[in-house]
Formats: C-alpha cells, structure tokens, sequence
C-alpha cells in the first residue's frame, strides 16, 4: 500500500515536471503566422498554394534543426478571383494593413507594387537559399524592375497556336502536312497571313462557320501582345524604362485584326463567356486559335473528358508557335511568369523567402507543372523523372526559345487597355486599321501624357 | 366642499412649477421626434452623405492603383478637372449614352410600367385566387438571387447544342444556326431579363392601387355601357395616377444605376461597348479591368455624373406628372 502511494507520488511529479518542461519549451516557440495568397483554377492549378502546406513543415523541421525558436503557421488563401479583382484586392487590404505575407501574381503587376511600395526587394535574401540559382535566368528578368529582383517565378508557359487536325483533313490537308505544320511555322514558311488564308478556305468551303477560322481569346489579355511583336512592336524603352506605341507597327497589327474579321472569317470569339461559348467553341468548331498551355488541361480535365480527354485531343488538336508575320520571319510566343512576392508588410520576410525556395524546387513544381500543364522553370528540370512523363510539356518546351514577355511597367494596364478598345473596334468594323493607330495615339496621350513614347 | 377643495390644490401645484414643467414638456415634445430619426440619421450620414461626399472628391482627383496610399486626395491641391475633360472627350462616350438611354427607355415601357400595367389589369379582372396565383408566379425571378437567375438565362441563350431555347425552339423550326444567343442578340436578352424581374414591382403597385378603386365606379360604368377599354381609359387609369408616377420615377432611376444584371450576362459585350451602360462603365473604371489598372478617381467621375443625371430625371418627373396637385388633400376630406 504505502509502495504503491510512493509510486503514485512518483509519477505525479515525473508528469508535473513534463508539464511544466514542455510549457516552458512551448512558450519558448514563435509561431508566426504567414498567409500566402494565390490565384488558382481548381482542380488544376491548387498545387500554387498547396506546396506551402507541405513546405511547412520541412521548413520547422529546419529552423529545429538550426535551433531557431521560430515556427511558421501557413494560411493559404486560394481561388480563382478574376486579375483586376484580385489586385484590387491586394491593394485595398494592404491600404488596411492586412495583405498577405507572400502572394502570387503576374509579373507585370511588380511595376506597379514596387513603385508603391507594397512589395519588398528580395535580391539580399534570395542569396542565402542557392536553391534559386536553378531558376532560368530569362525567368528572373521577369522580375527585375528599376534593376532590383521583387519576385520569385513561380511558373512559365507558352501561347500556342492550336489548329483542329480533323477540320484541317475536312479541308483537304493530308496527315502528313498536317503533321509538318508546326515545323514550317517554326522555319518561318507558313506566316500569319498565310493562316488566315487557310481560314478562309475553310470559311468558303463550310468546312467552319464564319467567324470560326480563327480565334483569339474573347477579351483583354496578353495572347494580343505577341501579334503586336510579330509585326515589329515593342512595348518598353529599355534605357528610360518608358511605355512605347509604335505607330508602323501598329498598323500592321491592326490590319491583320481588321482583315481577320472582315475578310477572312476569323475573330467571331471577342466578348465571348469563357465557360460557355469560348471553351466548347474551340474545342470543336474552330480551326486556329491562340491558347496557353495551361489550358490543355482544361480542357482535358473539363471540357473533354467525356470525348477522353487528354487522349482524344492528342488525335484531334495541333499546336505550334505563334508564326511570323513575314515568310522567313521569327516566329514567337509569349511567357507570363507567375512570381511570389513578398509584401512590405510582412514581418519575417526571411522566413517567406524561406517557404518560397522550399516551394522552388523540383518536386513541388512538377507537382504543379504536370497538373496545369505550365512549363518547368528550373534548370535540368526537362530531365527530371517525374516531368519528363508529361507529353505536353516536353513538346512544347521549345517556345521557350522563342518566347517574349510583357513589360514591367506601372502603366501597362492602361496602355493594355487602350490598345485592346482599338482592337475590339477593329474586330467590330468600327475602325479601320488607320483609325486604331489613331485612337490608340490619342488615348495614350490622354492617359499616359509623357510616360509613353509613341514612335 | 371637497370637490372645490381639491380643484384649489391642483390649481396652488400647477402655479408652483409653471414655467419648469412646461419646459420639459416642450423638450420632450420637440425632440422625441428626432430621437427616434437619430438611428437612421446616423446610418444614412454614414453610409450616404459622407460616401456621396467622398466620391465627389475623389471625382476630381487620379486616385488610382499606381496611387493608392501615397496621392493624397483630400487636399485641394490635387483636383482637377481632368476625369470630366476624358469623360466628355472619350469617343465611346456618345455610345455608351445611348446605350443607357436605350435601356432605361426600352425596359421601363415595355417592361416595368407597360408589362406591370398590363399584367395589373388581367389578374385584377379574372379570378381572384387565379390572378393572385399568377402575380406569385411572376415574382419568382425577382426571388431568384441574380447569379442563378442569370445563369438560368445563360443556358437558356446557349449555343447549339446546348443552349435550351437553340435545342429546342430555334433548331427544330430551322431558325439561326444555333449562335450563342448573347451574341447575336444581347439588347433582347438584356431587356427581357431586367424587364422580367422589373415588372413584378409595377404590378404588384398597379394591382393593389386598382383593387382600392371603390367598386361602385366600374358598376356605375358597366350600367353605362362602357366597353372594358373605356373602362381603363377613363376609370381605372386615372385612379392609378400617383402609383404610375411613382413606378415610372422611381424604376427610371433604378434602372439608370442598375448594372448588375448587365455585368453578369455580358460584361457590356460582346462588342466594344454594345451593350455597357453609364453605370456600368463607372464599376469598370473604378472596380474592374483584367490588369487591374482601376481608376477610383475617374470611375467617381463616371458615377457623379450618374448622380446629377437622376437628379435632374427625377425634376423633370415631377414637373410632368404635376406631383404636388397629385399629393394635395383629397377635396372630400377638406369638406
């Protein structure tokens, strides 16, 4: 009896002591809260914000090991917010003093945050995790802004053009020159003009509807830029760092819009709802359109499906790069990196930069890759196991040899959007090719004054 | 005796606190009244003077995403003219006038008065319970949250083979080739479904105005051998003035700031502002654009300019419709 109270005694304290030695411990950790913002398509894109749920705990792991009493707590907050919302969003809750800590965007909006001073400079941290050496450098320019790195890329992906091989058969195309059209778009043979020509042919021959040899997206976006710089534009002064319109090449940019919908039965596709008209439009009734890779697994995963899905589109669908304007001509595409940024108000920037080299590496980004479809973004990540089983993004690996981007630039959203009204007007007959250059100059002036350059 | 006795002790109380009771009296009189406005008072200064002030102001400023935080737009210095300046030099500013003009126009006559007035005036004139059973009926899309009622519309318009009204209306008689029917035609689209939910409101006025018309007038009428259209025309129309003008009034202001419904069908599509509409272009400009490039500063221009239109609309109304003979004392009860 008296054994078995001392016995009792004895284990009280051995559990008080415990108790009060892991109180002790626990009040000795900081949990710090970091909430990471991402914009995602489910279920393709939910990898973005999901890598830092299993990047947590690797990322405790480390600072036990290294015996840093911090421990970071991740919150992610994902959906699918159009751009314009989820940047106001942004903007207004750091004007509250509640942006998140890491948040995904494009690279294009870095101008602007880094001008207002909503983001951090990360060149000082990102030095301390070699991690980032293996991200490609054409990647890294993309969040270069006034000389400073402001974001980490996230993915990368191309703009082809995809083509309808059964309506390109119905045409009279053999399986052979189907099967050559990429490499004569590549070789600079089968231009702009010379598709809008196919596109007519099937327009005349029934084999589409007017309106259907060609499409674009159905609203403002980058897919346009790409067309502009087949035909010599450029949109950035590399030595002011200024916005620049160039009037002949912007002639020539839309004149092919205007010619598109008015001669050659192309571009019924503008102001379209994307899930009920433009989606199903392309994937049946369309002979060429302009995409992203990332959509090869949507349309797989959502519009597809039934038809079999991956399989059944690589029977049916083409793609290749956007091609040049001139025969012999560059072809091109476009790359628009999602970058994680760093807010400004962010109290443990080190330990966002941390969770962010965790999610920059190959494991996760495959992850993410393989499930969008969006190109890898480190170095020798073509040879990695696990991505090189995707078909899709080794085959089009190769735009990225060919790609361009969009400008840094606080403006580029106004500048968009005068551009792309005088395109819509194009498209709807309301100009002529010369009126749009005109609108366009105007409208720039207007807005922008003297922070673009018009050539 | 006792009687006298107590009408003296009253009188000597009354004379002792003359002035201070009367004071509180005339206190409590005089500010009961704004007690019970005081909540509303400060729910309408907080969520409408001082929003409508702010707007204003910020209407002459280039509060932007680029400036936000750092441009500081109370101070006079940073006004100017220049929202109003693009506003008015904007060369789709005569379209999306029109637009507006059209669809407040088009929705309000055929829809919320006309349809309203229409629909009043058969369920008033069948069955009781039938009539009342269609007006519930009809109330079901103003019940409907828009986004489902919406999307109902959507897959209505849908193209072949999936929009209903391509499958099985337009496809089996062989009409169009089954395009996306907000394509071909959004203003149809756009009307009908704002009308539809906008007339629930006129009738359910229309229908309660006409069953308070004394029945003796249509019997008196019916004895005098009035056709139902005299009826109408000379009875039943004139009775409802007030109701009418106070529908027209106030859906023409509804419509003039509604968006919603346009935002969701179209998004002032499929063309280049075809279908975009005054307050519309202000939610864009202030709210919304795929680079995110918004515009407080210039969207308030937009929405100022919205007010001042519904103001001078809702001048013009009253003047027409002679509002303050409509509101005097019925001449009955001055008797």
């Amino acid at each position: 009896m008296k054994a078995s109270k001392s016995l009792l005694s004895i284990s009280l304290i051995v559990i008080l002591v415990m108790s009060f030695t892991a109180m002790a411990l626990a009040q000795d950790l900081d949990i710090i809260p970091i909430k990471v913002r991402c914009r995602a398509k489910p279920p393709m894109e939910n990898w973005r914000g999901l890598n830092f749920l299993v990047a947590e705990k690797d990322l405790n792991a480390d600072l036990e090991a290294m015996g840093d009493p911090r421990r970071v707590k991740v919150e992610v907050i994902q959906d699918n917010l159009d751009w314009g919302e989820y940047i106001t969003e942004f903007v207004l809750g750091y004007g509250a003093g509640e942006s998140p800590d890491i948040w995904l965007t494009g690279h294009e909006y870095i101008g602007t945050q880094a001008e207002a001073g909503r983001i951090i400079a990360l060149d000082g941290i990102i030095k301390e995790f070699p991690i980032y050496n293996l991200v490609f450098d054409t990647l890294w320019d993309c969040t270069k802004y006034k000389g400073e790195t402001w974001g980490v890329p996230q993915d990368a992906e191309a703009r082809p053009l995809y083509w309808n091989k059964t309506l390109l058969k119905k045409l009279g195309w053999s399986d052979g020159e189907i099967a050559a059209l990429s490499g004569k778009i590549e070789k600079g043979e089968f231009t702009l003009y010379d598709m809008l020509e196919t596109a007519k042919q099937a327009v005349d021959k029934g084999v589409v509807e007017p309106g259907n040899g060609f499409w674009t997206r159905p609203k403002n976006g980058p897919d346009f830029t790409p067309f502009y710089y087949a035909f010599g534009g450029e949109t950035i002064d590399s030595a002011t760092g200024k916005l620049v319109f160039d009037k002949t090449a912007g002639l020539k940019y839309y004149k092919f819009f205007y010619d598109a919908a008015q001669k050659y039965g192309s571009m019924g596709c503008l102001g379209l709802d994307w899930s009920s008209a433009w989606h199903p439009g392309v994937t049946s009734k369309v002979l060429f359109w302009v995409g992203g890779t990332w959509q090869w697994a949507e349309w797989a995963e959502k519009f597809l499906k039934d038809l079999g899905g991956e399989a059944y589109m690589w029977e049916n669908f083409g793609f290749g790069l956007i091609p040049a304007a001139e025969k012999g001509g560059k072809p091109n595409s476009l790359t628009h990196p999602l970058a994680y940024l760093v807010s400004s108000q962010c109290k443990y920037p080190d330990l966002a930069v941390a969770l962010i080299a965790k999610v920059t590496n190959y494991g996760p980004n495959t992850r993410h890759a393989i499930a969008s479809t969006h190109l890898g973004i480190l170095k020798g990540q073509t040879e990695y196991k696990f991505y090189k089983e995707s078909r899709l993004l080794s085959e089009a690996l190769y735009m990225l040899d060919y790609t361009t981007f969009l400008p840094n630039n606080p403006y580029w959203g106004t500048y968009s959007t005068v551009t792309y009204e005088a395109l819509a007007a194009c498209v709807g007959g309301d100009f002529t090719p010369e009126k749009a250059v005109d609108f366009v100059v105007e409208g720039l002036n207007r807005e922008l004054g003297d922070k673009v350059i018009i050539k | 005796m006792s009687n006298n006795f107590q009408l003296e002790r009253e009188r000597s109380s009354l004379s002792s606190f003359p002035d201070s009771k009367s004071l509180f009296s005339k206190l409590k009189s005089g500010l009961l009244p704004y007690a019970f406005l005081t909540p509303t008072l400060i729910v309408v200064t907080l969520f409408f003077f001082i929003p409508l002030v702010m707007v204003f102001i910020l209407s002459f400023t280039n509060l932007d995403m680029t400036n936000f935080g750092i441009l500081k737009w109370w101070q006079p210095a940073n006004w100017t003219l220049d929202n109003y300046v693009k506003i008015f030099t904007n060369r789709f500013f005569p379209r999306i006038l029109n637009n507006t003009l059209m669809y407040v126009s088009m929705t309000l006559i055929f829809f919320n008065v006309g349809m309203a007035l229409v629909i009043a005036l058969i369920t008033t004139n069948i069955n009781r319970r039938v009539g009342f059973t269609f007006r519930l009926i009809w109330l079901m899309c103003r019940l409907t949250p828009v986004v489902v009622y919406i999307m109902m519309w959507k897959a209505l318009a849908g193209p072949a083979p999936m929009g209903v009204i391509n499958k099985h209306i337009l496809g089996p008689l062989g009409i169009g080739t089954g395009e996306y029917l907000l394509n071909t035609n959004p203003w149809l689209f756009i009307i009908l479904v704002n009308g539809f939910i906008g007339a629930s409101f006129g009738m359910i006025i229309f229908s309660s105005a006409i069953e308070a018309i004394p029945k003796d007038y249509m019997i008196a009428s019916k004895v005098d051998g009035a056709s139902t259209w005299q009826t109408i025309r000379y009875i039943t129309i004139p009775m409802i003035k007030w109701p009418l003008l106070f529908v027209t009034t106030y859906q023409t202001l509804s419509l003039l700031t509604s968006f919603e419904q346009i935002l969701l069908l179209t998004n002032g599509g499929p063309g280049l502002y075809e279908t975009e509409v005054w307050s519309l272009t202000a939610y864009h400009r202030a709210f919304s654009s795929y680079f995110g490039n918004t515009q407080w500063g210039y969207g308030s221009a937009w929405a100022v300019i919205l007010v001042i239109i519904g103001i001078i609309m809702a001048i013009i109304y009253l003047r027409v419709f002679k509002f303050n003979e409509l509101i005097q004392e019925p001449k009955i009860d001055q008797l």
